[in-house]
């Protein structure tokens, strides 16, 4: 049988402010995910520094260590390549105020 | 015809089969999902949109991917499927009233009587260290039907049926079905597309004698696996009958919401899973496995 692969779409023209981040996503089954953050619409202010959060219950988050700089332009797509992340997953970043980002936020997931 | 030998071998087949033979399929299986060879076809219910995925109404931009999840919860582990380790999960935004939708999309070879069979369970988010009874508001399944295009009287039918767990924090407990949705609204300009949202809050109907005080066990992370099984006839549009474990409903009061046939959707025979929270908790509707089958 081939091996599972999946894309899930985690965040669909979410307008991120503030602290943002994904719903928790389960993909323990996974052996490696690429994350996809693209703009939907140009963004506003500085572009921070996202990263990549893994959990041991989808309820308490610690960075996983990858980072990923938010797109700076409209379709503009910034990634992180994972592999070894236990179950949940998801992904951060905090806006300064007056800045923000409308994002499609896509996950693939390779067995 | 099928002869009465080749029904008992059916039957026996059936009856033999570790994977089977906790459900009762009609004469053909459709599909058969399990969630341990991958998601089966089961992705989100998307919204309609045109231009601008603003377009999207409101209660579809919420929806997300279901996932298949292990049920892993941070005191016990993983619990696991019925009969392996995976089940589909569908989770709510941690926001009162959140909904979110899995949906599979086929279409119809005969309109004759269909089956769909499920092992399901439901939680909420144990962010607390309470027994969160009455934090999922409901789980439900609706199907999205069309006639043919050949069809004299072809329409859309929806059959909606939810079990009604909690509302308002009233442990409520009672399976309710629909007969009302919201009104088409035009996406974009093209007059191409429209969109309802069938799953709005208001009008869902108690059927009759639906009261059911399922297995939800004693704390937030224990959950037991229930039965489902709702038959519905494609040549009548209606539904023939409802189980869940022990219990078989009336549905002789039971309708759907009904609309004129649409222009793209002949044929249609899509099957959703939703899940719907009360409080500021996600809610989880888990789903081990699925059988939908049909008499054709």
């Amino acid at each position: 049988m081939l091996p599972e692969s999946i894309t899930a779409i985690v965040a669909r023209n979410e307008r991120w402010t503030g602290e943002a981040a994904t719903e928790p996503f389960e993909a323990g089954w996974a052996r490696e995910a690429v994350v996809f953050v693209r703009a939907l619409k140009e963004p506003a202010g500085a572009a921070p520094m996202a990263w990549i959060e893994i959990s041991p219950d989808g309820m308490h988050w610690v960075p996983e260590g990858t980072r990923l700089k938010m797109p700076t332009a409209k379709d503009e797509i910034a990634v992180a390549r994972l592999t070894c992340f236990g179950n949940w997953l998801r992904v951060a970043t905090r806006f300064d105020a007056g800045a923000e980002c409308t994002v499609l936020v896509t996950i693939h997931l390779k067995a | 015809m099928r002869t009465e030998l080749a029904e008992a071998l059916r039957t026996a087949l059936l009856e033999a089969d570790p994977r089977l033979s906790r459900f009762d399929p009609l004469p053909r299986i459709i599909s058969h999902d399990d969630f341990s060879r991958g998601h089966c076809g089961w992705s989100q219910l998307v919204g309609n949109y045109e231009g601008d995925l603003d377009t999207m109404l409101p209660g579809y931009a919420q929806h997300s991917s279901p996932m298949l999840s292990t049920l892993a919860h941070w005191d016990a582990g993983s619990h696991g499927g019925y009969g392996s380790s995976y089940a589909l999960k569908v989770a709510t935004r941690p926001r009162p009233g959140a909904q979110n939708v899995a949906i599979k999309r086929l279409t119809f070879r005969k309109r004759g009587p269909i089956r769909f069979e499920m092992y399901f369970t439901f939680k909420p988010e144990a962010t607390e260290l309470t027994l969160g009874e009455t934090d999922v508001r409901s789980v439900g399944f609706l199907f999205d039907l069309q006639g043919g295009d050949r069809d004299g009287d072809a329409e859309r039918v929806m059959p909606h049926i939810r079990f009604l767990n909690a509302s308002d924090g009233d442990h409520v407990q009672k399976w309710q079905y629909k007969r009302q949705s919201t009104k088409f609204k035009p996406i974009g300009n093209s007059d191409k597309t429209l969109s309802h949202y069938h799953l709005a809050p208001d009008g869902w109907q108690d059927l009759p004698g639906g009261q059911q005080r399922l297995c939800y066990n004693e704390i937030a992370t224990k959950v037991n696996w229930s039965y489902l099984r709702f038959d519905f006839d494609l040549a009548a549009m209606k539904a023939l009958s409802l189980q869940c474990n022990d219990r078989v409903f009336d549905v002789s009061d039971f309708d759907s919401i009904r609309m004129p046939a649409m222009k793209n959707l002949w044929c249609m025979l899509n099957f959703c899973l939703f899940a719907e929270t009360d409080v500021a908790k996600r809610a989880f509707l888990y789903v081990d496995s699925v059988c939908i089958s049909g008499d054709f």
